[in-house]
């Protein structure tokens, strides 16, 4: 865990005070969220850092639940005086009348450590912070004449976060993350083409002497630009697809992992409200959450809620077996909590969200899952995807490559695929053995708040999929 | 300016934070700046989600930040804080005088040259004190209203709930040039979102209105039918083979396809080379009857403000005439990189729309409906797909089919690709139904061809 603490004005006998306010009218629970962000951020384009920029961001949420309603206020003055006029909006919620009871606040340990690091992101200068992105702009840039921008960019940040609920607990938690950008764009022959890398996580500056190199950034967005100078248009309309390990993890993200969401399951709204125990999909399909994985971006010691969090597995061999969980969810369902209560910021109240998604290794080398198919194509990278509760969902990728006679031949543009879960789902054929994470530069939106994730998975087949290029 | 008591009880604080601002652009001078910029904003926010006739969580917060700019030698240090504390902001500023030194001299940097102009808030209506006046127990009733009346109709089987929210806000931008003056706003907005059909084979979507103006704002009843409307007309879906056909595009498409166009006009993407239509100034890139503005001024609506994040007035830029690429929408930065002038589109560091809308064309939905003999309606889009460096689009999509001039069918499992500088070219009709409902926005369109994706 990090080696520092933020020293918050408001103390654990006031968070208790705050609390028995939020009761005051009654209701079930209440619980405050106390942050204080420090983040650091480094541009640079046309060879020039054109600004650095910093801010220190603090905040204090107030939650009370009463039966299924949530009233929720913040404020971001962390004075007493403040929390308790906030956490009187929020006790409105409730009108029994009755106060409720609030435990003594007890202090809970932490032994988790998901995120190892040696240097934290607020304790290194940021000269040495524009080096890095140096390093990586002047990588790309010196990689081919025919990069003719390159933009790159470096953001971190450490948030500090008090939790504490009218149950008694009393939580904290210091999380850093990293993250560094490179674009390129490439131009021959009056065609211009774009390409992005980017890598990071909850790391520690140390992360880019022993993990990622920042040149290797530079170069892979100067690669792929470059790549998709060759590139083809994709072609349109149903034919088989083969997912690149890693970077198609986005589609268990998708086309899964948000309708797997417990809010979406309790409200009937998911495609897999009442499947629970049901075969969904092929048994080749084993699909887990872990937000315990060491240093992902979607990780963390305790969720917005103070849960600890543990792996969780949502579908086993094709049938669903569980649904991430938040507070609120587990109670209403009566099942127990998984740690996926997450927040944006002291703005917005918990939601379960997803944390590091994938569909786990299979048995097929992934050599013979391409050799497999005569026409189709390969989905390499990607831009992201979006998912309604009826199932539908796509995902863009920036760059593949067709599949023909069970070679990988042209590269191909951006493409969108379109499909309904459980048809795709059904129609995964081959799993393949390599296991690989998406770089850590992911980010999830849901009813508008942003949260760092990741996902991954091995080389997969789906039988066939509507692609969406151009005729 | 005349303030009524509501405005005083709200915004009684803008006027304090606007000195808090004007002392740290002196104390960022006194440390050195040759110049500094601060913005601040503060307001209240409310917002009520219903669902199954219930309250399903009710939101409600004053907020307080603070954005400051230094720049010394050229060079430029940016910096935000939520905790506006006398000892945090010259914290903030101290060390934003030193990050300065650490950046590159750049000759383009500095904050605006020429504030002369002067726009008065009074005039844009942007401040509706009845939004102010509106109490909880009116706020919950407005979205519960909306949703029994769309729960009534007997198609619709789920809800995501109804949800209304308001906020005002008031916002000052205070700078070492003179510059210092706040306008203050007020919106309202109320939605619905629907689900229809059985477990397999669900559909849904939504509907909301937003406005600067309670008066304004469409009723319970309006939102409700429209977004019971939207989501029963997606039952039963088809697939269709994959083909080209000129598709319509409703007008939150068109507004959707607007938010690109502005990416990829807006200066910072021109000067960056990120963007297809850098270089095409005053070269003919869209048919004669495309007609794009970008507009501060029009009184009440969402994309109007008195002066931009800069304090530099905006003003009415047209940026396609006739099909002729006029203008890039800048900031002063971007401006000085492409040697124009800001329009008072700066927003935060970077570039944003005032009203940025396609000017609506002589023609009716129905019309340009019953001009298509095959084709799609495009009443959807979901997913990423944009690509600005090439103008490529891709998205999936949902939409209606049209036979002979009527709807037959709604599809979906489709996606839509094409390329915008086409696109922009194949417009073959522009509708009359433009609505102000968001800042970015056009009405009804028919373009010619795209390649819809499906079997």
């Amino acid at each position: 865990m990090l080696p520092l603490e933020h020293h918050f004005p408001l103390t654990k006998d006031d968070l208790e005070k705050i609390l028995e306010v939020g009761l005051s009218l009654g209701g079930d629970y209440a619980d405050i969220f106390m942050e204080y962000r420090h983040y650091q951020a480094v541009a640079m384009e046309e060879d020039l850092i054109k600004e650095t920029s910093e801010g220190f961001i603090q905040g204090i949420g107030i939650r009370v639940i009463s039966g299924e309603k949530t009233g929720y206020a913040y404020t971001n003055e962390l004075t007493l005086a403040e929390a308790k006029k906030a956490a009187l909006v929020a006790a409105n919620i409730a009108r029994s009348g009755e106060p409720a009871v609030c435990r003594p606040l007890v202090t809970k340990r932490i032994d988790a450590d998901a995120y190892p690091l040696a240097i934290p992101p607020n304790k290194l200068g940021l000269g040495r912070k524009i080096e890095l992105v140096k390093q990586a702009y002047e990588a790309c840039q010196n990689f081919d004449r025919k990069i003719i921008r390159v933009k790159a960019g470096l953001g971190d940040v450490v948030q500090f976060v008090v939790i504490a609920n009218s149950e008694g607990l009393y939580v904290t938690d210091a999380r850093p993350m990293i993250r560094l950008n490179c674009l390129a764009i490439a131009e021959e022959k009056n065609r211009r083409e774009v390409g992005y890398a980017g890598t990071g996580g909850r790391v520690g500056y140390d992360f880019f002497a022993s993990v990622a190199r920042p040149e290797d950034i530079g170069k892979e967005a100067a690669l792929e630009a470059l790549k998709l100078l060759e590139a083809v248009e994709p072609p349109a309309g149903e034919m088989p697809v083969v997912l690149a390990p890693g970077h198609s993890g986005v589609l268990v993200h998708e086309a899964v992992g948000h309708l797997l969401e417990a809010d979406f399951i309790r409200k009937k709204t998911s495609v897999f409200w009442n499947k629970k125990g049901q075969k969904v999909g092929s048994p080749l399909v084993r699909i887990i959450d872990d937000p315990t994985i060491p240093s992902f971006r979607g990780s963390y010691n305790i969720d917005d809620e103070g849960t600890s969090p543990k792996p969780t597995l949502l579908i086993d061999k094709g049938v669903v077996v569980n649904f991430l969980q938040d507070r609120l969810s587990a109670k209403l369902m009566k099942l127990p909590l998984t740690g996926h209560g997450r927040r944006q910021d002291f703005t917005c109240f918990p939601l379960p969200r997803m944390a590091n998604t994938f569909i786990d290794r299979g048995d097929t080398p992934p050599e013979e899952i391409i050799r497999s198919v005569t026409k189709g194509i390969y989905a390499a990278r990607f831009e992201g995807g979006q998912v309604e509760d009826s199932g539908k969902f796509t995902f863009t990728i920036s760059s593949g490559y067709l599949i023909e006679e069970g070679r990988l031949t042209a590269p191909i543009k951006q493409a969108t695929l379109i499909g309904m879960n459980i048809d795709i789902l059904e129609n995964i054929v081959m799993v393949g053995t390599d296991l690989a994470f998406s770089p850590q530069t992911g980010t999830c939106s849901k009813e508008g708040q942003e949260v760092p994730v990741s996902d991954g998975c091995p080389t997969i087949k789906i039988a066939r999929m509507t692609v969406g290029g151009q005729l | 300016m005349t303030e009524t008591s509501e405005e005083k009880a709200v915004f009684g604080g803008i006027r304090e934070l606007q000195l808090v601002a004007e002392d740290l652009v002196a104390f960022g001078r006194k440390l050195g700046a040759d110049e500094v910029e601060v913005t601040v904003a503060t307001g209240e926010d409310f917002t009520v989600n219903v669902r199954q006739q219930e309250i399903e969580d009710l939101t409600q917060a004053d907020f307080r930040y603070l954005a400051l700019r230094v720049i010394k030698d050229k060079r430029t240090a940016a910096a935000t804080t939520s905790d506006l504390s006398l000892e945090t902001l010259q914290e903030l500023m101290k060390r934003a005088v030193f990050r300065a030194t650490l950046g590159s001299a750049d000759e383009y940097a500095g904050l605006p040259s020429r504030l002369e102009e002067h726009v008065d808030p009074a005039s844009l209506m942007l401040f509706d004190p009845e939004v102010l006046m509106l109490q909880p127990q009116e706020k919950i009733a407005l979205a519960l209203e909306t949703e029994r009346i769309a729960l009534a109709d007997p198609r619709i089987t789920n809800s995501f709930g109804a949800s209304f929210s308001t906020s005002a806000a008031a916002l000052a931008v205070v700078n070492s040039l003179g510059f210092s003056d706040y306008y203050m706003v007020t919106s309202c907005s109320l939605g619905v979102g629907l689900q229809a059909g059985e477990t397999d084979n669900l559909v849904e979507d939504s509907w909301y209105s937003a406005k600067r103006s309670f008066r304004e704002l469409s009723p319970p009843e309006a939102v409700a039918k429209r977004a019971v409307e939207r989501t029963v007309r997606l039952l039963n879906p088809r697939k269709v083979k994959t083909q080209v056909v000129p598709v319509i595009f409703e007008p939150p498409m068109t507004s959707w396809l607007l938010g690109f166009l502005f990416t990829c006009v807006a200066g910072t993407s021109i000067y960056q080379q990120t963007s297809f239509l850098a270089g095409k100034l005053g070269e003919k890139i869209a048919g004669a009857n495309i007609t794009v503005i970008d507009d501060g001024l029009i009184p009440g609506k969402l994309g109007s403000r008195p002066f931009d994040s800069e304090g530099v007035p905006t003003r009415r830029t047209v940026v396609i005439e006739a099909g002729v690429l006029k203008n890039y929408l800048c900031n002063t930065y971007a401006a000085r990189k492409l040697n124009l002038e800001s329009t008072g589109n700066a927003d935060g560091g970077g570039v944003g729309p005032n009203n940025f809308f396609l000017v609506p064309g002589p023609a009716t939905p129905a019309e340009i409906i019953a001009s298509v003999d095959r084709g799609l309606i495009l009443t959807k889009t979901i997913g990423h797909g944009l690509n600005p460096v090439t103008g490529e689009i891709s998205r999936g999509a949902f939409g209606l089919w049209v036979e002979n001039g009527e709807v037959v069918y709604p599809v979906s499992e489709i996606t839509i690709a094409g390329n915008l500088a086409e696109i922009l070219n194949k417009i073959e009709m522009v509708g009359c139904d433009l609505e102000f409902e968001t800042a970015v926005c056009g009405p009804t369109i028919k373009v010619a061809e795209l390649t819809v994706a499906g079997e």
